[in-house]
């Protein structure tokens, strides 16, 4: 037995057939049309959750991408400043943060994918779903019970394999999306817990940025001072910085 | 016969077509309980390539059941495997 077979014996046992056994062959398919219908509603919720989900990761993505920009600043800063230690320190936070960043994107792009497919799988199901509308009032209109009864059941098992189709598209891709969202979470927790965020928070008081911070005060004293001995005619200065504490 | 790849929709194969599909089939079977599923999807990839460019597909309104169901283009071995074990299919081989 290969996995095809097997593949379809187990997608077969999920589609819906129960409707042979119907007295009134209009009111069975009138019923099924309706339930069509729901489930069309529920499954474009289905797809709306995954597409919230999705603009919830970009929004992290671009976050994660301002703090990684941040920091390539602040270490170009700490450079300029002829602090390689500090430059140091933030580039491999900036490492860290780009991992995590080129993961969101990767998973970003695959939920495009997926978002595309389940929409173009929601508008072949609408399709069906008007076509089975059309077929229901021809088989009322034309068809014998007995030989109704075959109609009914043939575009019913095939309307229902359509729609478990659908519906297990979108929780495969609901599945992945909850992955995602956890993923998404741990990221938000390296960020709170500071492995992340030191150096990107905003007005933050933590070492880094108070060191950054003292080198700006530092050198904007020291420009000054070579600007005014430059006025004074004296010989123009180079200010040299070093580590907090040697001067 | 007709043909549903899961996520896709629904394509028609001669018999011919089909015996194409059951070797792929055969080699991902095998394929299936290696620890690197690069082969699997290789495989994988290359029976939807198959359907999807053989076959004839189907009108998006018509209303017929397939006869062979075809794992989603992103299905990995582990996910198949999953599922047959899950359905206690495994132990019918």
């Amino acid at each position: 037995m290969g996995i095809l077979s097997r593949m379809s014996t187990i997608f077969k046992s999920k589609v819906n057939r129960a409707l042979d056994k119907a007295e009134n062959p209009g009111e069975t398919l009138d019923y099924s049309y309706e339930r069509q219908l729901e489930q069309v509603q529920n499954f474009k919720r289905g797809i709306v959750e995954v597409t919230t989900a999705k603009k919830r990761l970009e929004l992290q993505s671009s976050q994660l991408r301002a703090d990684v920009q941040r920091m390539d600043n602040q270490a170009r800063q700490a450079l300029a400043a002829d602090r390689e230690d500090l430059a140091r320190t933030v580039l491999v936070r900036k490492q860290a943060a780009q991992q995590q960043l080129d993961g969101l994107d990767q998973q970003i792009t695959a939920l495009n994918d997926q978002q595309q497919k389940l929409s173009d799988a929601e508008a072949r199901l609408s399709a069906k779903v008007e076509s089975f509308r059309t077929q229901k009032e021809v088989i009322k209109a034309q068809y014998s019970a007995a030989k109704a009864q075959v109609k009914i059941g043939e575009a019913v098992t095939g309307i229902s394999e359509e729609m478990t189709d659908v519906g297990s598209a979108i929780d495969r891709a609901q599945n992945k999306t909850s992955q995602m969202q956890a993923r998404a979470g741990a990221i938000d927790e390296l960020v709170n817990t500071g492995v992340l965020a030191d150096v990107t928070a905003v007005g933050g008081g933590n070492d880094v940025d108070r060191q950054l911070a003292q080198i700006t005060a530092q050198s904007g004293v020291d420009d000054e001072l070579a600007k005014m001995k430059a006025e004074l005619g004296a010989p123009g200065q180079r200010p040299q910085i070093g580590p907090p504490g040697s001067h | 016969m007709i043909v549903r790849i899961q996520g896709e929709g629904q394509w028609e194969l001669t018999g011919s077509q089909l015996d194409e599909l059951d070797k792929i089939d055969n080699q991902m079977l095998e394929e299936i309980d290696h620890q690197d599923g690069t082969r699997f999807q290789q495989l994988l990839g290359q029976m939807l390539g198959y359907v999807r460019t053989k076959g004839r597909r189907l009108p998006t309104d018509e209303i017929v059941e397939s006869n062979l169901i075809l794992p989603p283009s992103d299905a990995t071995a582990d996910e198949v495997k999953a599922l047959f074990t899950d359905e206690g299919l495994i132990s019918s081989v």
